[in-house]
């Protein structure tokens, strides 16, 4: 199966129903990667045990946008192109991805509003460690088939 | 001294010259900076423009390593492509703008206000962004609060494309400051 089928079979459509639960993105906290002139490098406190240890930390933590990027991967990989018009994205992030943590996202359907032709979906996504704990919480809301 | 090497290269290998020159670059990243905080005034309005090149993507894009094809308007060996996406060309991931706004809330020509933590986004994504566009990004500093004896600096973002007019992205975020 073609990346394009496997991508096909995720998309979720009018059909979808409230409690689908989307399939997950798992990564892990590298530290070359967070520590990246584009990422973190301007800011010790992702990469530099040092630096994070005076500033209270007890590791380098990940930049929040990051874990927004693994949970926009899964909602790609779930909503497709509908995902890059009109959708919304809320992210708390309410505990720290620490380095060399593997991270896995999540996603429910909470609600199917109709809009249109189709439907407003919300869902709620989170990330958290290998341990079940909670890094981000939020929301998306996408149109689907609208 | 020694706890401090051996701190500086405990979570990957370094050599001696590459710890100096961390530790280097540390010191220099702290010199003359303010506290976030003490940088942003409440009606803050700031305003910079982003050209979003392909090579910028793929940047961003392997970091965390998201190899959608649609990303890619740059491709090793070939270079510069089209690309394809269900809208034509590339496209820019959905919330990569976002990342690029903490260059545009404080004044970038002061030294970065290191130890500040974002903390929370909520994004409107209104229309895909064509790789290679130029993109304003707009912001303003709406608020200001204390909460549980930590120190938080609100702005709202608009992200809009140079050229043509199109907003692109509109986004309520909060940065946590030391």
């Amino acid at each position: 199966m073609s990346r394009t089928d496997v991508l096909n079979s995720l998309l979720v459509t009018r059909d979808t129903p409230v409690g689908y639960k989307l399939q997950s993105i798992k990564k892990k906290a590298v530290i070359q990667l967070m520590g990246s002139r584009l990422w973190g490098r301007f800011n010790p406190n992702h990469w530099d045990p040092v630096y994070a240890a005076t500033t209270g930390l007890s590791a380098p933590i990940q930049t929040g946008e990051m874990s927004s990027a693994y949970l926009a991967e899964m909602c790609v990989n779930h909503f497709g192109a509908q995902m890059f018009s009109n959708a919304r994205m809320v992210c708390k992030y309410v505990a720290s991805t620490l380095a060399n943590e593997v991270i896995v996202t999540h996603g429910v359907v909470r609600e199917k509003t109709p809009k249109g032709n189709g439907f407003r979906f919300t869902v709620d996504i989170w990330s958290e460690n290998e341990a079940g704990e909670k890094k981000t919480v939020g929301w998306v809301e996408v149109d689907v088939g609208v | 001294m020694q706890a401090e090497t051996i701190l500086t290269d405990a979570l990957r290998p370094l050599s001696d010259i590459q710890i100096e020159q961390t530790r280097e670059f540390i010191d220099s990243l702290e010199q003359g900076s303010q506290t976030y905080w003490d940088m942003v005034e409440i009606g803050d309005e700031l305003s910079r423009d982003l050209h979003i090149t392909p090579e910028l993507v793929i940047l961003y894009a392997d970091a965390v390593e998201d190899f959608n094809p649609w990303y890619e308007a740059w491709k090793m060996n070939t270079w510069h492509i089209k690309g394809e996406s269900p809208f034509g060309g590339a496209i820019v991931p959905p919330v990569l703008v976002s990342h690029f706004v903490l260059s545009v809330q404080f004044d970038h020509t002061k030294p970065f206000a290191i130890g500040s933590i974002h903390t929370f986004h909520d994004s409107e994504i209104l229309a895909p962004i064509p790789v290679g566009a130029t993109v304003r990004i707009a912001t303003r500093a709406t608020d200001k609060y204390e909460k549980r004896g930590r120190r938080y600096v609100r702005h709202e973002v608009n992200v809009t494309d140079v050229e043509n007019g199109t907003h692109y992205f509109r986004e309520t975020r909060d940065i946590l400051s030391l």
